[in-house]
């Protein structure tokens, strides 16, 4: 027990080393290198707090993907040459270093002097649970019990790639720099990982009903495997979004509104989810947007096209 | 759990971490990319594989142990491809070489 709280101490105060770290340093690569460290100690903490839907989420998400997306814009804004100095501004720094320092004491103090409430949400989370043919209360939140804002994070993302199509323009699809497949070891890797990140985001995906996984993991790993396939140029980005990929980029969404209005007409509350079937449906649907949408995002593409099609 | 067993298991984990410890040093210590990468993949590699060694021991179980061993040999590829790119580029940038740099 008492190495436990030393391994937590530890981490929380890395935490704040490599989070200051972050914010101060000077040399843009290594600021983006720590951040993703931070990532993965973040997803550590998850870990180590019992939640390990958002430890999962945390790492795939928010230390790899983000992290290869801060990675290549770094590589197109051109920086090859010597590390620019930062310019700041040590005014504004402290402003925003009171009002936050104010907002987390704030939240700080008035965490500490809440008491449980006996009849909180969670509770009856857990309690209606058995009845939704779940067996993982973060799935049950994420679908039913909450699932109109599951639905409008799918439409988030949605409006996050066409905000992206419309910075891009008229313009070619960005030269992602890619390794030839041809150079040693690369082939074989993408030969051996492709499958296992196929097989790993498909049992993410159907363990998410009993298990700790779901879309949002699921189409984070799936989005690892397309990554990988846009740098080895085995995937290529186009200039036109064909309707096969306007179809899988709204298919999440539109899974959300097709059930629901169906539940709606078959005679029950508009939104519910009439069964498992529902719940397999809609998680394979967001899974395929979520992974097609970052892909996208991460090749500054409209499309994608297999290499000699 | 048998006492004897359970002290294997920490043994084992123990052993893995001064690999990685090793491999830290390394890094932080030699001179050039290829040496530091040189430093860093093998020790690693064998830190991981004592590692999950002792947390097999230590799990008792069959299954566990076999995902211990695929995370084992995917990080092997992982490590092994990643610092062949990073050595390869280095190379092709014409990083200097520590050794040779020391023999003009």
């Amino acid at each position: 027990m008492t190495v436990g709280i030393v391994v937590d101490m530890m981490l929380g105060l890395a935490l704040v080393a490599l989070s200051l770290r972050v914010v101060t340093g000077t040399a843009l690569f290594r600021d983006i290198v720590l951040f993703i460290l931070f990532g993965l100690l973040v997803a550590l903490s998850w870990a180590r707090l019992g939640a390990p839907d958002l430890a999962l989420a945390e790492a795939a998400i928010g230390a790899g993907l983000t992290g290869a997306l801060m990675l290549m814009a770094y590589r197109s804004i051109g920086t090859d040459t010597e590390e620019r100095p930062v310019r700041r501004r040590p005014a504004v720094a402290l402003v925003v270093a009171v009002l936050t320092g104010s907002l987390v004491a704030v939240i700080g103090l008035a965490a500490l002097g809440i008491e449980r409430v006996p009849d909180a949400a969670g509770d009856a989370v857990l309690e209606a649970l058995p009845g939704t043919g779940l067996r993982n209360a973060v799935t049950g939140v994420l679908l039913v019990f909450r699932g109109l804002d599951t639905m409008l994070e799918m439409a988030v993302l949605l409006v996050a790639l066409l905000g992206a199509w419309t910075v891009l323009g008229d313009a070619r699809p960005g030269r992602v720099h890619r390794v030839d497949r041809r150079t040693p070891l690369v082939g074989s890797l993408l030969t051996v990982v492709a499958p296992i990140t196929l097989l790993v985001a498909v049992h993410l995906l159907l363990a998410g009903t009993d298990a700790p996984g779901g879309a949002f993991q699921a189409g984070a790993v799936l989005t690892g495997c397309g990554v990988l396939m846009v740098l080895t140029g085995t995937l290529r980005p186009t200039a036109v979004a064909g309707f096969a990929t306007r179809l899988l980029v709204v298919a999440g969404l539109a899974a959300f509104v097709l059930v629901g209005a169906g539940a709606g007409f078959a005679g029950h509350a508009p939104m519910t989810l009439t069964g498992t079937w529902a719940v397999y449906l809609i998680e394979t649907a967001m899974m395929l947007s979520i992974a097609l949408t970052m892909t996208l995002l991460f090749a500054r593409a409209r499309g994608l096209r297999g290499e000699g099609s | 759990m048998n006492g004897a067993v359970e002290t294997l298991g920490l043994a084992l984990v123990i052993a893995g971490c001064v690999f990685y410890a090793a491999g830290t040093i390394g890094l932080l210590r030699f001179p050039d990319v290829y040496s530091r990468l040189h430093a860093l993949t093998k020790a690693d590699n064998q830190g991981l594989l004592l590692v999950c060694l002792g947390l097999a021991v230590l799990a008792g179980s069959a299954r566990v142990a076999f995902l211990l061993i695929v995370v084992w040999s995917v990080g092997l590829v992982a490590a092994a491809v990643s610092a062949h790119l990073i050595a390869r580029h280095a190379r092709h940038a014409g990083e200097p070489h520590a050794s040779r740099e020391a023999e003009r």
